[in-house]
């Protein structure tokens, strides 16, 4: 028994140590850039390379906030913007749609519920000239509402599809219960059923936010002025312009990946339990 | 009036809730689709874009891209890298969440970590592996050298082969989380009896392996490759910031060449046609998933 429970513990120690090495190689992409954008630009180019700072240098993050033709912190708020505009669109639309989906038998479900999941699907290239062309019909082409109006269609397919499944595991009697004490059914669905469905909207909001946050080509495409742009487009613009600012680059990387990271550590189990939801029929 | 009321009493009712969202949808997901299929048998360029004269011309944009090199090899180099990709992020999810799914004190934690990759907007992870395939201040060209595999530093981005490689592998980066995540989810639907009847009516482990995990995961196997399919096939990002199809059109993606086509070129209609073609691969097989998803669903 106590040879089993040694032979046991030994395995537990070489499976950390294998874990811990693996994590190390997967994300030492992540690790890279941290490292380097602490470094001053002649650093970067040291052979051989160095695995940190020798000298820190934070000059690629304040030079950010003083100058510049791509100013950081703008568009780190336009992206803010625009993925929280595309965030309360998706999650105040496919909120009540979800549940109409996992409760009710009406006309053209079947016909919706096969438009959401062929929604999610598409390609951007399919879209991006014809909203092109209607955006700028609308008078909304090279403006924040572009950008949001167009990310929003990529979490509302999403959240309907994964909430749906919370809003049919919630038992019918509480609803019933609802009725009783005189809620109609829109009453009974914002007093009872959404606080019950609560962790299936917070993991719709975070994905509509994530996906329209990770956004490129929306907002490349519709925004042109630099003021306006959310951060990747702004990154992008400016690998074509400066080439290879090794320092500022990775400098943007690193702000741009701040609320990832954040989400990522406060929310973790409503992530994995999106990610898996969303994929498999749950 | 009556009959409106009495149309939405029982479940009728439902179509109110989900009606906002599916309107949104139609005008800013379905009309496009339609339009752009319709643009597509147009000759819309920059000029009567503008002028408001366009003409049909049916056909035409789709027989000269069979005829068109770029696009041959762009179709080509799509399949390439989804296929490429798709094997190797599966193989190396697959062998992580079989680990993971071990019972150890970091299992869980560590695990969760290896998402990060996946949420990262991709314009940033295009510009991470950017700067590691990079030729003089690239870490990989480091690495290689000082363990002696390469002498010289490789132009990782500028040669059509290895760009491609250095492609798929940030592509691979991105996609173990999800393969990794989706196969672990699956590997704990498996009852744990099953082992332990096998363990004792003596099959080892590979047998286990072959005869118990892959069958019991063959949904979860088939929703992640199509899945993976469907989310490698229209890469856009990842590719137009790595390396713009270059160089010269050698690493073009069907969504890539796409956008060159309507908003470099302003070819618009073109472009259009080019990315039906994407949509059609997409929707084959995306029929397959949608078959298996929406068995069951009656209730």
């Amino acid at each position: 028994m106590k040879e089993e429970k040694r032979k046991i513990n030994k395995q537990n120690i070489i499976y950390s140590i294998l874990a811990i090495i693996l994590l190390c190689v997967l994300l030492f992409p992540l690790f890279w850039i941290l490292v380097t954008s602490l470094k001053t630009e002649q650093e970067i180019f040291q052979i051989p390379p160095t695995f940190y700072p020798h000298v820190l240098n934070t000059k690629s993050y304040a030079a950010q906030i003083a100058t510049g033709d791509f100013n950081m912190f703008q568009s780190f708020g336009n992206s803010l913007i625009i993925a929280l505009g595309a965030m309360v669109i998706a999650v105040t639309l496919a909120v009540p749609a979800s549940y109409a989906m996992a409760r009710y038998q009406f006309k053209g479900k079947k016909l919706m519920l096969l438009g959401f999941l062929v929604t999610q699907m598409l390609p951007v290239s399919v879209l991006l000239t014809p909203m092109f062309i209607m955006f700028k019909h609308m008078h909304v082409y090279n403006t924040w509402y572009s950008a949001i109006l167009a990310d929003a269609t990529i979490g509302i397919p999403f959240s309907v599809l994964i909430l749906k499944n919370y809003f049919a595991s919630i038992p019918r009697e509480l609803e019933e219960a609802a009725y009783v004490d005189g809620c109609n059914r829109f009453t009974a669905f914002i007093r009872v059923l959404i606080p019950i469905a609560k962790s299936g909207v917070v993991v719709c909001a975070i994905f509509s936010f994530l996906y329209a946050w990770g956004d490129l080509a929306y907002g490349m495409t519709f925004i042109l002025d630099q003021q306006k742009r959310p951060m990747t487009a702004g990154i992008f613009n400016f690998m074509g312009q400066y080439g290879t600012k090794w320092s500022y680059l990775t400098a943007f990387a690193v702000v741009s990946i701040i609320p990832v990271a954040l989400i990522f550590i406060f929310m973790q189990k409503y992530i994995i339990s999106g990610m898996t939801s969303g994929a498999v029929k749950g | 009036m009556k009959k409106v009321k009495k149309f939405f009493q029982y479940d009728n009712i439902g179509l109110l809730f989900a009606f906002p969202a599916f309107l949104y949808m139609l005008v800013f997901v379905g009309y496009p689709i339609i339009s752009n299929i319709i643009l597509s048998f147009q000759d819309v360029t920059m000029k009567n874009l503008v002028r408001g004269e366009k003409h049909f011309i049916w056909l035409q944009n789709y027989a000269e891209l069979v005829r068109d090199s770029v696009f041959k090899k762009a179709f080509f180099n799509t399949l390439l890298f989804t296929v490429c990709c798709l094997a190797i992020q599966f193989v190396i999810g697959f062998a992580l969440a079989v680990f993971f799914n071990k019972d150890f004190k970091v299992a869980k934690p560590v695990r969760g970590l290896l998402m990060m990759p996946w949420m990262i907007p991709i314009t940033i992870t295009a510009l991470i592996f950017k700067f590691i395939f990079a030729t003089d201040v690239g870490i990989l060209n480091y690495i290689l050298k000082s363990i002696g595999i390469i002498s010289k530093n490789v132009e990782w981005l500028t040669q059509p082969d290895t760009a491609m490689a250095a492609l798929i592998c940030a592509n691979v980066w991105i996609g173990i989380p999800f393969n990794m995540i989706l196969i672990s989810t699956g590997l704990t639907t498996i009852p744990k009896e099953l082992y332990e009847s096998a363990s004792i009516d003596g099959a080892n482990k590979l047998q286990t392996f072959i005869k118990i995990t892959l069958p019991m995961l063959r949904s979860t196997i088939e929703s992640v490759l199509i899945l993976g399919f469907i989310y490698t096939f229209k890469v856009y990002d990842l590719v137009y910031v790595m390396t713009s199809g270059g160089p010269v059109n050698s690493t073009h993606m069907l969504s890539t060449y796409s956008y060159k086509l309507s908003f470099e070129m302003f070819q618009y209609s073109k472009g259009s046609a080019v990315a039906n073609a994407l949509l059609v691969v997409l929707l084959i097989v995306g029929s397959f998933y949608i078959r298996t998803t929406t068995k069951g669903e009656e209730t």
